[in-house]
């Protein structure tokens, strides 16, 4: 910029064009102000807290008896059931994607319960499978491993059979085609897998969490609304929102450093 | 016919992208002028990136050249004059959701023809270029050629006097660009249209223009104007004449180094920008 | 018969046996097995309670309450979500700006707020809609701001080298380019919105089908609660059927 003495404005606005990420921040910021003030003076404080009080009473629902056990639960079924879903999507998605039997017999299967709308069986989950971790875990796995499967299968399928017939003619074994070429190949489709995988473990432990209001978060998001007390709620469930988060931040992050050799 | 009367007049005009010391920056045309007569059809070669269809698009009033001007028809251009240009582009630039005649009809909507005429003026041209019983296929179920011929078509159903193409047959293989280089001859010998042709191909450029403009390399500006001295429309045999062979050796000669110097241009492009102070 | 419709006809066989030898499975577990009555009733039962509840009409309070909290979810989405992303769409700057966190956002299961809008509409009908409307608001806006961000340039070029005014543009060129994407955006929403009102429906409600589902299984009452999975789930698959069709027909890029 050829400028003689740019105005703090132009400047702002100058390095704001320049970060869209920055941009965004600002957009978050202003979005907590505005929470602020609209719950401070405009609503009323039984249905809603400003994002000061919540941070404020954070502490006290830290200490809450319960609270920790219940958060630590839930991170640990959502570990479990993400490790389960993946390992299950991935040997499922392989079987279909590269034996035609499989493919023939076994997706059509995949494919009806992908569609089925399984938060209708979620009361009959926790009636068959109890209300401890079992029931939230295999909840999520039912909802992670369908996404596994289906890009698993999509890496595979999409392997160009120029690929193939070039290491055939190079003498590569069934294995070592396995090793070096499929593999390889369909590994940055099962790391976008493992993202969308996570999105659906944490919806389906999630899900079950909350319905189950006997112990665990849910049992305390059903107290928090029942007595009125926003800001604990608030704290909760920001905290889960947190933590959903930053599982995903996660398996992104293994994404980009893993996942991908096409980009170079 | 061409006439003496000048259709496009091109002054100095100059054209970049990006600033000085930014990555993308380019000089696309340097110093380029220009007069096209009504009638002639124009050529326009040079090796890649030499900004044959920046001057293209300066002329037709798409992208503001960063010095110089343009006038078309006495007129200078400030905009895209959809009554006096027509485009043809390289490809793809019919709309795949409509079918080839609603696509011809809507050029026309949006120049401004008034709905009672749209329909026999777009049967008219679809006729003009074969492609009558196709009237109602999506461009997806055509060939390249065949688009081709229906872009052209919306073009000339707009009845503008001039013309212009940006490597219109670029896509498509040798043997269709040789029939429709040769449809395309006797189609504009009836029409007397102005046109102005950008082409990658010798022969193409000999066969169909009045005028060659060589482009050197980059910053591109015209090297040399070459005339080709046949009546239009151009007979088949004329590719095999000696005066063809003559004239596109001439081409060949005054191209091969500027299209070598582009190459390495290409390469350099490639190569990380080294940044300054900043 | 062609490869491509003879492996679809394959499929169907498939997944109607399955579905056959599930049910098959399920009477012989039940009548021979001696597998628990209060786990898993009579598949005879429970198509007998079916019959009973199509037949008295028990079922259509509870749907008119889902379906009509559906109908305003998405309507508002829609609304909200075309708007949006149009407006987002034409400036790349708000783009970048904007499309990263809304997929951030969508990325989080926002069900999770549930108890937040409960707190604020209370059980009824209104929180299922703030919910259901929300989460379907993402799927929407991101599609339609995909659609038309997506639309090549050449196509603006060349409308615009012919004379397209900007409603012209919008109209012939814009919208039928975006079209196809916008069309899946709004079929997904559609789906979500109906999955995030049978959720909230079952995490806290007063009445839809959600709602009855639980009440069953609370009261251990299985073949009518199985009676009414089987109805939601039939309901569920028209509906999204429907959908997709509709999507299908719009789409002229297949």
């Amino acid at each position: 910029m050829k400028h003689a003495s740019p105005s703090l404005w132009t400047a702002l606005v100058g390095s704001l064009a320049r970060r869209p990420g920055l941009a965004r921040l600002l957009v978050i910021v202003a979005l907590f102000v505005v929470w602020e003030i609209a719950a401070r003076w405009f609503v009323d404080p039984l249905f809603l807290s400003p994002p000061s009080k919540v941070i404020a009473s954070l502490g006290a629902l830290f200490t809450t008896r319960g609270i920790p056990a219940a958060l630590g639960l839930t991170l640990y079924e959502l570990a479990v059931a993400f490790v389960i879903a993946v390992a299950i999507g991935l040997a499922l998605g392989l079987a279909i994607g590269l034996q035609p039997f499989v493919r023939a017999s076994v997706f059509p299967i995949v494919l009806l319960l992908y569609g089925m709308p399984q938060v209708t069986i979620l009361p009959l989950f926790i009636l068959s499978f109890g209300i401890g971790a079992a029931s939230k875990i295999a909840f999520g796995v039912t909802h992670g491993v369908f996404p596994v499967v289906m890009t698993v299968v999509a890496g595979v399928q999409n392997l160009k059979p120029i690929l193939m017939t070039s290491a055939r003619s190079m003498g590569a074994s069934r294995w070592q085609m396995f090793r070096h070429v499929i593999f390889p190949h369909m590994v940055p489709s099962f790391f976008a897998g493992m993202r969308l995988g996570m999105s659906g473990v944490l919806l389906g432990v999630l899900l079950a969490e909350l319905y189950v209001s006997i112990a665990g978060i849910g049992y305390f998001t059903t107290l928090f609304t029942q007595n009125f007390e926003p800001a604990k709620l608030l704290g909760l469930v920001g905290t889960l929102a947190a933590m959903a988060i930053f599982l995903n931040a996660l398996v992104r992050r293994a994404e980009t450093r893993f996942g991908r050799w096409r980009t170079g | 016919m061409v006439s003496q009367e000048v259709a496009i007049g091109v002054r100095g005009v100059s054209h970049q992208f990006g600033e000085m010391g930014e990555q993308r920056f380019v000089r696309a045309l340097l110093d380029t002028s220009l007069a096209v007569s009504r009638g002639e059809l124009l050529c326009l070669i040079g090796p890649s990136g030499c900004g044959k269809s920046t001057l293209l698009n300066v002329i037709g009033g798409l992208t503001q050249p960063s010095a110089g001007s343009v006038e078309v028809l006495g007129k200078p251009v400030r905009g895209p004059s959809p009554h006096d240009i027509a485009f043809v582009f390289q490809e793809n630039a019919l709309f795949p959701w409509n079918t080839v005649i609603e696509n011809i009809e809507l050029g026309m909507t949006f120049q401004g023809v008034p709905k009672s005429q749209r329909a026999g003026r777009a049967k008219e041209a679809l006729a003009a270029v074969g492609l009558a019983e196709f009237a109602a296929h999506y461009p997806a179920q055509l060939s390249g050629g065949m688009r081709q011929r229906a872009a052209l078509a919306r073009a000339l159903s707009l009845e503008t006097p001039i013309l212009l193409m940006d490597e219109p047959f670029g896509a498509l293989d040798e043997q269709t660009r040789m029939i429709l280089g040769e449809d395309l001859s006797v189609l504009l010998a009836k029409s007397g249209k102005t046109i102005v042709f950008v082409t990658h191909s010798l022969g193409e450029a000999v066969f169909l223009a009045d005028r060659v403009a060589v482009f050197s390399a980059r910053p591109g500006t015209i090297k040399e104007i070459i005339a080709v001295d046949e009546p239009h429309p151009r007979r088949p045999d004329f590719v095999t004449s000696e005066k063809f062979a003559v004239l596109r050796n001439r081409l060949y000669g005054l191209l091969h180094d500027e299209i070598r110097k582009a190459v390495l241009q290409a390469g350099a492009a490639s190569a990380p920008v080294p940044s300054g102070p900043l | 018969m062609a490869p491509r419709t003879r492996d679809a006809w394959l499929s169907r066989l498939v997944q109607v046996a399955f579905l056959a030898g599930v049910i098959l499975l399920w009477y012989v577990a039940t009548t021979r097995w001696g597998v628990n009555r209060l786990l898993l009733p009579n598949p005879v039962a429970v198509f007998g309670d079916l019959v009973e509840i199509l037949r008295t009409g028990a079922y259509v309070d509870d749907l008119m309450t889902t379906l009509g909290e559906l109908a305003a979810a998405f309507s508002i989405a829609v609304a909200g979500g075309l708007t949006t992303g149009y407006l987002i769409s034409r400036s790349a700057y708000l783009t970048k700006v904007f499309e990263p966190l809304f997929a951030g956002i969508y990325a989080i299961p926002i069900i999770l707020f549930l108890p937040l809008f409960v707190l604020f509409f209370g059980l009824g009908p209104a929180s299922k809609i703030a919910i259901g409307a929300t989460i379907s608001f993402f799927p929407i806006t991101l599609s339609t701001i995909a659609g038309f961000s997506g639309v090549d340039r050449l196509y603006v070029t060349a409308a615009r080298s012919m004379g397209a005014s900007d409603a012209h543009l919008f109209r012939f060129v814009l919208l039928p380019a975006a079209l196809p994407v916008i069309l899946t955006g709004l079929r997904m929403g559609f789906t979500v919105a109906l999955l995030s009102i049978i959720g909230s429906e079952t995490l806290a409600s007063l009445g839809g089908l959600g709602h009855r589902i639980v009440t069953l299984a609370e009261s251990m009452e299985m073949a009518p609660m199985f009676a009414y999975i089987v109805f939601v789930i039939a309901i569920a698959s028209v509906l999204n059927a429907i959908v997709s069709t509709l999507e299908a027909r719009g789409r002229w890029d297949r």
